[in-house]
C-alpha cells in the first residue's frame, strides 16, 4: 500500500518538479523577466515537513519523507494549500495525506489530513527526545521543526523586507507580485476550504501540544500580507536580541533533522530495488527548490482536470499571513537569525558549512542570491571548495554557482581556476565529489551562457525537466528514487511532448544542455558527452602566440556596423555569434603560466630575465585583447600592452616566478566594449609630420576597420617624400626626456653651455667641474637599488611606484590615454598558492575586523588568484622591498635604513614612519601567532615606502614549518631586536604601544574569531594542503590561540609573554642564520 | 621518353630535320602545338575547347623561350599578336579553379615573359608591353593578371602555386637590368601586390617557405623608380604598422642571416679542428678555396641586406621587429643537415622559424635573439675582409644599415635598455697577435655595448695599407651617433670604454705612421678629427655618461700616456696647414679639435713629471698617475666646442644612389639567374602538388 501511494505520489511530484526545473532557469537566467521566478525564496516546503518525518523510522514514515520532500520541493499545490493554511504538522506527519495528493483531489487530501492528525500528533511528540538525543553531538544548523510555518512566512517577508536594501530589485518585484496574486487565489480558496481546514487545525494544534507552535488559521492572513512587513521587522529585532539563545536552539533542531534525514536514507535505500531507467537515474534531480507559479499552473492543467487549476499554490503566502496575523511566540531561532540584519555571508557560509539539513542548505543556497556579488566572491574558495566536497552543499549552492557563472565570464574564470586547484586533491574522482570537476569542466566548456531569449527558452525546456522527484532527498538516496521515478518521468515527457507540440524532438537534446541547469546528474551526464567538442570547434589561432590572435575568441559581432556604430557612441556591443566567452581569458593566463614554466628550465636569472623578455615580447603581438589581470580590483579593462622590458625575475631558487606590469585601458566591460586598437611602440612619439598622422590614423582605420573620412584625406595623393620620411624630430623628444629624467639637472649646464658656444667667445669649463659633477652624480645618495644582474627584482621593486608608472606612461603608444592605466602582477608557476589565497581571506577579513572595532592595527592583504594547484598570480605590495634585499643593497642595520630613509630619529617622517612600522609590526605578529606563519626569513618581510612591514610568503602556516616540522622557529612570531630598535627599544613609549596595539588587536580579532574560523575550517575540507596536515587538531588549535576564555587582563599577560618569549628566542635568531648560510638571505 | 623530355632548344631541329615520323610521332603535343603556334597560325580556331585542353598540358618552357630566343626582331613583331592572345588566354585561365590549369598557365606567362624580355634585351620597355600583351588590352590584361596572383598569395591555395606565383612576380621585375625601365611594373604599382605580400610576411607558417620570395619582391618593387616618383610600394613599406607582419618581414630575414652565421660556424671550426699544424700547412693552399665559397655566401646575402636596409631605412615601426626578441628556431649548434642558404623555401621542415610548442630542451639551451643580434654578428663575419669589392659592398651595407640604426633614438633606446640583454657572438679575424675566437657564450649585455665592440673590433682590424677610408668614417660615424645619444639622455652604459680610447689611439698612431701613402688618396685629416671629437665628447661631457668617475680618470690617463700621438697628430696638422695642399682647412679644423687633447697633456704632463721626480721615480704605475690627474683637475679649463654632438643625418637620395642603384642591378641579375633555374625545376613538383590538391 504504502510504495503504492508513493508511486503515485511522485508521479504527481514529477510533473512538479519538472516545473521546478524551469524555476531554476528561470529564476537564474531570466530573474529579471521573469516576475514569477520568485521561487528561489520558498525553501520553507522543504523542512516544514522534514523534521516532524524524523520521528517515525518505518516504512510507510519513510514513504512520506519522500513525499514531504517533494512537497519541500513545492510542487504541489494541494498540499501547499493545505499548508498554507496553516496546518504544517499535520501534513508533516501524514503519510497518508500524500496519497491523497496522488489521487489529486484537494477536497479529499484535505480530508485525509483530517484521518492523519493523529499520527501526526504521535510523531510530533516524540520529536523533542530525538532532538535531545543527538543534540550531544554538537550539530549546529538545523532548523526549528515546529515553526515551519513560521519559517515560510519568514522567508517571504523577509525577502520583503529585505528587499529596500537589496541589490536585486526584481527579486522584490516578483515576491510583491506574487504575494499579491496568491493573495487573491488563495482568498477564493480560502472560502471553499475554510471550514474543513479550520477543524483540522485546531484539532492538531492541539494535539502537538506545547511542543508546537499552534497553526493559525492563517488562510484570511493572506489578504494582510502588508501588515506582515511591520511584524516581521519586529520579529528580526527580537531575534537580534537573543541571538544567542537561536543558537542554542537551532542546534538542537539541526540534530532532528539530522537524525530525519538519516532515516530518509534509509528508506530510500529500501527502496533501490524498483526498477530504474538509467537514463532518468542520471538526471536525477537532487531537489528543487521551488516552482515558479506559472509553471506549476500549466502543469496542472495539462496532466489534470481544471479544478485542480483552480488552486493556488498557497504555500508561502498563506504562511506568510499566517505569521502576519500571528507572529508564533517560539519561531525558529535560526530563521530569525537568518533574517536578522546580523545575518550575512560569514554566517551563511558557516551554516552552509555546518548545517546538514537539506532545508537550511537549500535556504541558503537561495539566499546567496541576495546578497551583493562581492559578499559572496569573497567566499567563493569555500563556498567552492564545500562544492567539491560536500555533495549536498554543492546542491544548495549549484544554481547559484550556475546563475552567477551565466551572468559573468570573471566569475566564470574564476569559479573554474578555483574548482580547478581545490579538486585536484580528490585523487580518485568518485560519484561523490566529481561534481567539482564536472562544474569546472561545464564552465570551461562554454555551457553556461546568458540566456537567449526567454521564449525560446521555455519551449525548449519543457520537455527537460522530466524528473525532479529527488528535490530534496540527501544525495545519498540519489539512487533509490530511479526506479518509481522512471515510469513517472516518462509518462510526464511524454504528456509534456503532447501538450507542447511545438518543441520538436530533435531539440531536446539541445535544450536539455542549457536546460538543465538545477539539476547535477542531468549536468554530469551531458558534460560527458560534449567535453571536447567546443574546445575543438574554437578558433586554431587561440593559444598560439606567433598567430597574433592568440587571446582572440574569433567572435565577429564586434566586427559589425552595428558594433561600429555602438562603438562611436560609446554603447556596449554583446556578442551574439558563439564564439567562446572565456577563452581569452584563460588562454591569457596559460600564456603566463607557460611562460614561467619554461623559465623554471634555466640556470640564471640573467637567462632567466632575457627569456622572460623575449617571451612577453611575443605575448606582446597578442595584445591587445579582451583579457583582463585576474589580481586587479575588477576586471573592466583590456590588456592592451606588456612593458616586457620592465618584467623582472623574482628571487627564488627552483621556481622562477616573475612580476611583470601590464599596461590596460579602463572599459565598462571587456567583453562588450570596444577593444582599442593596436598601436605601435614609437608610432606616437613621432606623430609629427603630416606623413605621420597619415600614419596614425591609418592605423586606426584598419584595426577599428571603421573608416573615418575624415581622416583618410592623408591617406592617398600624398606625395611621398623619403627625407620627410626621414626626419625625426628629436629635439622634441630630447627634450621630453630629458623632463622626465629631471633628476641630475647639475649637467644641463653643459648641454646650455654647448648650445652658447654658438657666439664667437669662446666658452671655458673646468675639466675639475666636470669630473666633480660625475662624482656626484654617481655617488649621490640614491633612493635607487643599483641593479644587480643577480637580483634584478631589487631594483625594480625600489623604484617608487608613481615613477614606474610615469616612466612607463611616456614610453607607451597608449599612454596618453585618459583610461590608461599601469598594473603589476607576479605569476608563479610551480608553487602552490592555495594557502596563500587562505591567510589573504584571513588578513582580509582581521582588516575589516579591525576596522570595525577602530583598533589601529595595519595590515597589508595581497590579492591572490589561484589558477591551479601549482600555479597563480600575486597582487604584487607596491613600493616595497624585501629586508634582505634592504640590508643587501643599503648594507645598512634597520634602524640606519629608516634614518637614511626617512630622516633623522625625531624628525616627522621619520616618527610617521615609525608609528607605520609599528602598527603593521603588531598586526603581522598577531597574524604571525594566530596563523602560525613561518619561514619568517628577510626575504618574507617587506617594507613599504611609509614604514609598514609587510609579511610575505605564506607558505608555512598553521600545521607545518619549514624543516620538516623540527621547529625552527618555535617562537610565536618573529620580533628581532632590530625591530624593537626601530620602535625605539624596550621600554620605549613606541614599544609599549606596540604591546597595546597587540592586545587590541588580540581583543577585537577574538571577538569576532568567528568570522575568521570558517574560513580556515572550511578550507581544510578535503583538503591536501600542508597546512592541514595535522587534521583536525589544526583548526582546534587556530581557536586555541584566540584564547576565548581568558579575561583581559590575562591575555594581556600573554600577549606580555608572547613579545618576550619571541624578543628573545633563539630559534629566530638560528633560523636567519640557517637562511643566511643556505639561501643568502641576510 | 627522353624525347619527351625538354631537351636543349638547339637539338630539338635536328630531330625534326631527320624527319622521321617516328620521331615526330613521339614529340610532345605541346610543343606541336607550339611549332604551330610560331608559325603564326591560330591553334583554337574552330576548336573553342582548345585553351582548356593546352593548359592541361605540361608546359615546355624550355622549348617556349628558345623559339623566341630564335626569332629575329621582324618575326618577333609578327608573332605580337600570337603572343598576345597566349598571354591574355594564359591570363584568363588563371581565373579557373583547375590548378593544373592554373599552374601551366603561370608556366606559360613565365617563360613568355622571360623569352620576350630576353630578346628585347635593351631595346624599350613599351615594346615589350605591346609584343606581350598588347598596348590596346594591356591594362586591363595586367590588371587581371595582377588580381589573379592577389588572389593566389592570399586565397586558400597551395603553397606550391604560392611559391610560383612569387617566383613569376620575380620573373615579372627582373625582366630588365635595370628594374626602373621595367615599364611592365607600372602595371604592378598600379594594381598593388603589397597586401597580399605582408599577408605572406605576417602569416607565421607561410612566411616560412615564402618568406625569402615574399621578402625579395617587396624590396624589388620597392627599388621601382624609388627616387624619381612616388612608388606606392615605397609609401606603404613606409608606414607599414602591423606588427605581425613587420615582425614576420624581421623573421625571414633574421633566419636567412642565422643561416649564413651557422654555415661560417661551420666552415671556421672545421678548418680549425684539422689541428695546428694542418691548419698552418693547409693556409696557404687553401687560401682561395673557402675564400671563394664565402664570398659565394655573402653574395647570396646582398639581396637580403638590402630588404634589411629598405626596412630599417623606410619603416621606423620596424625597430621595434629588429630588436623584438624571440627564441632562435634551429638550436646554435649547426644542423646536421644545413640547409643551403641560397634555397631557403625548398626546405620548410628543417628551419622551422617559430615553433611555439618549443621543446624544454631546445628552450633551455637556446637563448633569445633578435634580428639585430644576428645581425650584428652577420656584419662581424662580413667586415673581416674588405679587399674584395663585393665584400667590400656588403660591409658597406652593412654599416649603412648600423648608421640608420645608430641614428634612430627608438633604436638606441632598445639598445641601451639594460633589461634587454642578448648574447652577441662576435667574429673576430685571426691576426698575427691574436687567434681567431668567438666568444662561446658572450656576456649578456644591452646591445649597444655588442654594437661598440663591433666598431672597436672594425677599427682595430683594418689598419692595412688598402686602407678602407670610407668604412672608418662610417665606422666613427655610428661610434659618435651613439655617443650622442647616450650624451643627450644621460644614459651610462657598463662599458669598457678604455678599449674604445686604445682602438681610437692606434689607429691616429696607424694613420700617422703610414701618412705619406695614405694622404695622397684620403682626407686623413677629416678621419681624424672624427676621432678627436670622439675624445672631446668623453672630455667634455664625459659626466653625462660615463659609468664612474674613475672612467673619466682613465680616459686622462690613457690620454697623458698616448700624449706622444697626439702630439706628432697636432705637428702633422700643423705642417698640413702651413703648407699649401687640398687638406689644408681640414688640418686647421684638426688642430682646433686637438686643443682640449693637448690642454690635458700640456696640463698633466709636468704635473706628472714633477710628481715622479718628488717621489724620485723613473716610472710611474697607473694608481699614481691617476692619482696625480686626480690631485690636479681643478686648475685645468678646457674650451667647450661647438657641434660636438652634432652629425648629419643619413640620407640615401644624393650621396649614396649609384651605391644603390649597382646593388639593386647586381642583386636583380643574381634573381633572374635563379629563378631561370627555378622554374623549371620546380615545375613537375609543383605538378604533383596541385594534382594533389
Amino acid at each position: 500500500m504504502a510504495s503504492e501511494m508513493r508511486v503515485k505520489c511522485q508521479l504527481h511530484d514529477i510533473q512538479v518538479h519538472k516545473a521546478a526545473v524551469h524555476h531554476h532557469h528561470d529564476s537564474a537566467r531570466e530573474c529579471l523577466d521573469d516576475p514569477e521566478g520568485r521561487g528561489k525564496f520558498e525553501v520553507n516546503g522543504n523542512y516544514a515537513f522534514n523534521p516532524e518525518l524524523g520521528e517515525s523510522p518505518s516504512e510507510t514514515v519513510a514513504g512520506a519523507v519522500e513525499c514531504s520532500c517533494d512537497h519541500g520541493s513545492e510542487k504541489m499545490e494541494e498540499l501547499v494549500t493545505a499548508l498554507a493554511n496553516g496546518l504544517p504538522e499535520k501534513m508533516i506527519g501524514a503519510e497518508k495525506a500524500h496519497v491523497t495528493f496522488s489521487l489529486k483531489e484537494d477536497e479529499e487530501e484535505v480530508v485525509s489530513d483530517d484521518g492523519t492528525a493523529a499520527d501526526c500528533e504521535s510523531s510530533a511528540h516524540r520529536l523533542p527526545a530525538i532532538a535531545e538525543a543527538v543534540k550531544s553531538r554538537g550539530r549546529g544548523g538545523g532548523h526549528c521543526p515546529r515553526s515551519r510555518e513560521a519559517m515560510k512566512a519568514m522567508v517571504h517577508n523577509q525577502v520583503i523586507y529585505e528587499q529596500p536594501t537589496s541589490p536585486h530589485a526584481h527579486l522584490l518585484e516578483r515576491s510583491m507580485s506574487y504575494s499579491t496574486v496568491e493573495a487573491q487565489i488563495s482568498k477564493d480558496l480560502l472560502k471553499q476550504m475554510q471550514t474543513s481546514l479550520f477543524l483540522n487545525q485546531t484539532d492538531k494544534d492541539t494535539s502537538q501540544g506545547q511542543s508546537h507552535d499552534p497553526p493559525h488559521p492563517s488562510q484570511n492572513a493572506e489578504t494582510e500580507a502588508n501588515d506582515t512587513d511591520v511584524v516581521a521587522g519586529s520579529v528580526t529585532d527580537s531575534d537580534d536580541k537573543s541571538q544567542t539563545e537561536t543558537e542554542d536552539r537551532s542546534q538542537t533542531e539541526g540534530e532532528k533533522t539530522e537524525s530525519e534525514s538519516e532515516q530518509n536514507d534509509a528508506s530510500k535505500s529500501s527502496e533501490e530495488d524498483a526498477p530504474a531507467d538509467p537514463s532518468q537515474r542520471a538526471s536525477v534531480p537532487k531537489r528543487a527548490l521551488c516552482l515558479p507559479r506559472p509553471f506549476r499552473f500549466k502543469d496542472r492543467k495539462s496532466k489534470d482536470s481544471e479544478k485542480v487549476t483552480d488552486k493556488p499554490p498557497l504555500g508561502p503566502s498563506a504562511g506568510r499571513g499566517g505569521k502576519g496575523k500571528v507572529p508564533p511566540p517560539r519561531q525558529s531561532w535560526l530563521l530569525r537569525l537568518f533574517e536578522s540584519k546580523l545575518f550575512d555571508m560569514s554566517i551563511a557560509i558557516s551554516y552552509l558549512f555546518n548545517s546538514k539539513e537539506p532545508g537550511v542548505q537549500t535556504y541558503l543556497g537561495n539566499r546567496m542570491f541576495s546578497f551583493s556579488e562581492m559578499e559572496t566572491d569573497f567566499y567563493l574558495p569555500q563556498l567552492l571548495n564545500m562544492y567539491i566536497h560536500m555533495h549536498d552543499v554543492a546542491e544548495a549552492v549549484h544554481p547559484y554557482l550556475l546563475h552567477r557563472c551565466r551572468n559573468s565570464v570573471e566569475f566564470s574564470v574564476n569559479a573554474a581556476w578555483i574548482l580547478d586547484a581545490f579538486s585536484s586533491d580528490c585523487l580518485k574522482p568518485n560519484w561523490k565529489n566529481s561534481q567539482g570537476v564536472k562544474l569546472k569542466n561545464l564552465i570551461l566548456n562554454e555551457e553556461l551562457r546568458p540566456m537567449p531569449a526567454p521564449k525560446v527558452m521555455m519551449s525548449l525546456h519543457s520537455p527537460t525537466g522530466p524528473s525532479p522527484l529527488l528535490s530534496s532527498s540527501p544525495p545519498s538516496a540519489k539512487k533509490t528514487h530511479h526506479r518509481s521515478r522512471s515510469e513517472a518521468t516518462a509518462y510526464t515527457d511524454s504528456m509534456l511532448l503532447e501538450t507542447m507540440p511545438e518543441a520538436p524532438r530533435p531539440r531536446k537534446k539541445k535544450s536539455e544542455l542549457s536546460g538543465s541547469l538545477g539539476r547535477l546528474d542531468r549536468l554530469f551526464m551531458k558534460h560527458s558527452e560534449s567535453t571536447s567538442a567546443l574546445t575543438n570547434s574554437s578558433c586554431t589561432a587561440a593559444g598560439d602566440l606567433a598567430s597574433g590572435r592568440a587571446f582572440d575568441s574569433g567572435c565577429k559581432c564586434m566586427q559589425s556596423s552595428e558594433a561600429l556604430i555602438n562603438s562611436l557612441t560609446g554603447r556596449q556591443t554583446p556578442c551574439q555569434c558563439n564564439a567562446p566567452r572565456l577563452q581569452p581569458e584563460v588562454e591569457f593566463v596559460q600564456a603566463l603560466m607557460n611562460i614561467g614554466s619554461k623559465l623554471q628550465h634555466l640556470p640564471t636569472k640573467e637567462l632567466r630575465t632575457s627569456r622572460l623578455i623575449a617571451e612577453l615580447a611575443m605575448l606582446n603581438l597578442n595584445l591587445p585583447a579582451r583579457v583582463w589581470l585576474p589580481v586587479a580590483e575588477d576586471y573592466t579593462h583590456h590588456v592592451v600592452r606588456i612593458p616586457h622590458t620592465q618584467a623582472v625575475v623574482l628571487n627564488s631558487k627552483e621556481k622562477a616566478p616573475y612580476m611583470m606590469y601590464v599596461e590596460i585601458l579602463q572599459c565598462e566591460n571587456p567583453l562588450t566594449s570596444t577593444l582599442p586598437s593596436k598601436m605601435l611602440d614609437n608610432t606616437l612619439r613621432f606623430t609629427r609630420s603630416e606623413e605621420d598622422l597619415t600614419h596614425f590614423n591609418h592605423l586606426n582605420h584598419r584595426a577599428n576597420g571603421s573608416p573615418r573620412p575624415e581622416f583618410s584625406v592623408y591617406g592617398n595623393g600624398h606625395e611621398f617624400d623619403d627625407a620627410d620620411c626621414w626626419s625625426q624630430e628629436d629635439d622634441e623628444i630630447m627634450s621630453l626626456a630629458l623632463r622626465c629624467r629631471s633628476s641630475d639637472t647639475i649637467s644641463q649646464i653643459s648641454t646650455e653651455s654647448s648650445t652658447s658656444a654658438d657666439s664667437k667667445d669662446p666658452v671655458y669649463i673646468a675639466a675639475g667641474d666636470i669630473r666633480r659633477r660625475l662624482s656626484e652624480n654617481i655617488s649621490a645618495p640614491k633612493k635607487k637599488f643599483e641593479r644587480d644582474p643577480e637580483d634584478p627584482s631589487a631594483a625594480a621593486l625600489k623604484e617608487p611606484w608613481g615613477d614606474k608608472v610615469e616612466r612607463i606612461r611616456e614610453t607607451s603608444p597608449y599612454g596618453h590615454l585618459p583610461n590608461w592605466a599601469l598594473l603589476s602582477v607576479i605569476v608563479k608557476c610551480g608553487d602552490d598558492l592555495r594557502q596563500e589565497l587562505m591567510v589573504y581571506q584571513v588578513l582580509k577579513q582581521l582588516q575589516t575586523i579591525w576596522a570595525i572595532e577602530h583598533v589601529p592595527l595595519w595590515i597589508r592583504p595581497y590579492k591572490i588568484v589561484v589558477t591551479t594547484n601549482d600555479s597563480g598570480m600575486i597582487e604584487p605590495v607596491l613600493n616595497a622591498v624585501s629586508l634582505h634585499q634592504i640590508k643587501k643593497q643599503s648594507k645598512l642595520s634597520l634602524m640606519d635604513y629608516f634614518v637614511h630613509e626617512f630622516g633623522p630619529s625625531n624628525s616627522e617622517e621619520f616618527l610617521t614612519a615609525q608609528k607605520n612600522f609599528v602598527q603593521s609590526c603588531a598586526g603581522y605578529c598577531l597574524v604571525c601567532y594566530l596563523m602560525q606563519v613561518k619561514d619568517r626569513h628577510n626575504g618574507n618581510i617587506l617594507l613599504d615606502a611609509e614604514g609598514h612591514i609587510i609579511h610575505i610568503d605564506f607558505g608555512f602556516i598553521l600545521s607545518t614549518s619549514p624543516g620538516k616540522n623540527l621547529g625552527f622557529e618555535n617562537s610565536p612570531f618573529k620580533l628581532t631586536s632590530e625591530f624593537v630598535e626601530v620602535m625605539g627599544g624596550q621600554g620605549s613609549d613606541m614599544f609599549e604601544y606596540f604591546k597595546i596595539l597587540m592586545l587590541q588587536g588580540f581583543v577585537a580579532s577574538r571577538k569576532h574569531s568567528d568570522k575568521i574560523m570558517p574560513l580556515v575550517e572550511i578550507m581544510q575540507t578535503g583538503s591536501q594542503l600542508p597546512c592541514f596536515s595535522k587534521g583536525v587538531s589544526t583548526v582546534r588549535g587556530l581557536k586555541d590561540r584566540f584564547h576565548m576564555n581568558l579575561t583581559e587582563e590575562q591575555l594581556q599577560l600573554l600577549v606580555d609573554n608572547l613579545v618576550e618569549s619571541s624578543l628573545h628566542s633563539l630559534t629566530t635568531k638560528l633560523y636567519d642564520g640557517f637562511q643566511y648560510f643556505t639561501n643568502g638571505i641576510l | 621518353m627522353s624525347t619527351s623530355d625538354p631537351q636543349p632548344g638547339k637539338e630539338k631541329p635536328h630531330l625534326l630535320r631527320k624527319a622521321s615520323n617516328q620521331k615526330m610521332a613521339l614529340k610532345e603535343k605541346i610543343v606541336q602545338i607550339y611549332e604551330a603556334f610560331f608559325q603564326g597560325e591560330d591553334p583554337s580556331y574552330g576548336n573553342p575547347n582548345f585553351w582548356d585542353e593546352l593548359f592541361l598540358l605540361k608546359v615546355n618552357t624550355t622549348f617556349l623561350e628558345t623559339e623566341i630566343e630564335k626569332l629575329n626582331g621582324e618575326g618577333l613583331v609578327n608573332m605580337k599578336d600570337n603572343f598576345n592572345l597566349l598571354f591574355f588566354r594564359a591570363t584568363e585561365c588563371l581565373k579557373q579553379e583547375n590548378p593544373i590549369r592554373v599552374v601551366n598557365a603561370m608556366q606559360t606567362l613565365c617563360a613568355l615573359v622571360r623569352g620576350i624580355f630576353r630578346k628585347s634585351h635593351g631595346s624599350c620597355g613599351f615594346d615589350v608591353i605591346n609584343l606581350l600583351v598588347g598596348f590596346d588590352s594591356a591594362e586591363t590584361v595586367m590588371q587581371t593578371l595582377v588580381e589573379c596572383l592577389n588572389a593566389f598569395l592570399t586565397g586558400d591555395h597551395p603553397s606550391g602555386l604560392k611559391l610560383l606565383t612569387l617566383k613569376f612576380l620575380l620573373i615579372l621585375i627582373t625582366a630588365t637590368d635595370n628594374v626602373s625601365q621595367n615599364t611592365l611594373l607600372e602595371y604592378v604599382m598600379m594594381n598593388s601586390v603589397f597586401e597580399a605580400v605582408v599577408q605572406i610576411l605576417g602569416h607565421p607558417t607561410q612566411r616560412q617557405l615564402l618568406g625569402h620570395d615574399a621578402a625579395l619582391v617587396l624590396t624589388l618593387l620597392v627599388q621601382y623608380r624609388k627616387y624619381e616618383s612616388a612608388n606606392p610600394y615605397v609609401v606603404k613599406l613606409s608606414i607599414l604598422d602591423d606588427e605581425l607582419a613587420l615582425t614576420g618581414y624581421a623573421q625571414v630575414i633574421s633566419v636567412l642571416l642565422a643561416d649564413f652565421n651557422r654555415e661560417y660556424e661551420k666552415q671556421s671550426t672545421e678548418v680549425h679542428t684539422g689541428g695546428w699544424f694542418s691548419a698552418l700547412a693547409s693556409m696557404v693552399g687553401n687560401m682561395f678555396v673557402p675564400e671563394e665559397r664565402q664570398i659565394e655566401l655573402v653574395r647570396a646575402k646582398d639581396s637580403l641586406l638590402l630588404a634589411l636596409y629598405e626596412a630599417i631605412h623606410l619603416n621606423r615601426n620596424f625597430i621595434t621587429a629588429l630588436t623584438h626578441s624571440h627564441t632562435p628556431s634551429t638550436p646554435a649548434t649547426p644542423p646536421s643537415s644545413p640547409s643551403p642558404p641560397s634555397s631557403p623555401g625548398a626546405d620548410p621542415t628543417s628551419n622551422p622559424k617559430e615553433p611555439p610548442p618549443l621543446t624544454l630542451e631546445t628552450a633551455s639551451a637556446s637563448h633569445p635573439t633578435s634580428l639585430l643580434v644576428t645581425f650584428l654578428q652577420y656584419s662581424s663575419i662580413v667586415i673581416q675582409d674588405t679587399k674584395d669589392s663585393i665584400r667590400y659592398n656588403n660591409a658597406k651595407l652593412c654599416f649603412i644599415i648600423l648608421t640608420c640604426i645608430s641614428e634612430d633614438q627608438y633604436a638606441n633606446s632598445l639598445m641601451h635598455d639594460a633589461n634587454m640583454t642578448f648574447r652577441v657572438p662576435l667574429h673576430r679575424m685571426p691576426m698575427r697577435h691574436r687567434k681567431a675566437k668567438v666568444e662561446i657564450s658572450p656576456p649578456l649585455r644591452p646591445l649597444v655595448c655588442s654594437l661598440l665592440d663591433l666598431m672597436v673590433e672594425f677599427v682595430m682590424s683594418h689598419m692595412m695599407k688598402t686602407f678602407p677610408m670610407e668604412l672608418y668614417l662610417r665606422g666613427l660615424g655610428i661610434i659618435h651617433r651613439v655617443l650622442c645619444y647616450q650624451k643627450k639622455l644621460r644614459v651610462r652604459i657598463q662599458y669598457p670604454w678604455k678599449e674604445l680610447w686604445t682602438a681610437l689611439i692606434n689607429l691616429l698612431k696607424f694613420l700617422l705612421s703610414h701618412e705619406t701613402q695614405l694622404a695622397k688618396k684620403h682626407n686623413v685629416f677629416h678621419l681624424c678629427s672624427k676621432i678627436v671629437n670622439v675624445f672631446n665628447l668623453f672630455i667634455t661631457y664625459g659626466d653625462t655618461f660615463l659609468p664612474n668617475p674613475n672612467s673619466y680618470d682613465e680616459l686622462y690617463y690613457e690620454i697623458i700616456r698616448m700624449h706622444q700621438t697626439f702630439g706628432n697628430l697636432y705637428s702633422m696638422a700643423l705642417r698640413y696647414t702651413t703648407t699649401e695642399s687640398e687638406h689644408k682647412d681640414s688640418a686647421a679644423r684638426l688642430t682646433n679639435h686637438l686643443v682640449n687633447v693637448r690642454a690635458i697633456i700640456n696640463h698633466f704632463t709636468p704635473k706628472v713629471d714633477s710628481w715622479a721626480a718628488a717621489h724620485q721615480q723613473s716610472s710611474l704605475t697607473e694608481e699614481q698617475v691617476l692619482e696625480v690627474v686626480r690631485g690636479n683637475y681643478d686648475t685645468l679649463t678646457l674650451k667647450l666646442q661647438d657641434s660636438l654632438d652634432q652629425f648629419e643625418r643619413y640620407t640615401e637620395k644624393p650621396k649614396e644612389v649609384p651605391f644603390f642603384t649597382n646593388l639593386v642591378r647586381s642583386i636583380i641579375c643574381d634573381v633572374r639567374k635563379s629563378v631561370s633555374n627555378l622554374s623549371t625545376q620546380h615545375q613537375e613538383l609543383l605538378q604533383e602538388l596541385s594534382t594533389i590538391s
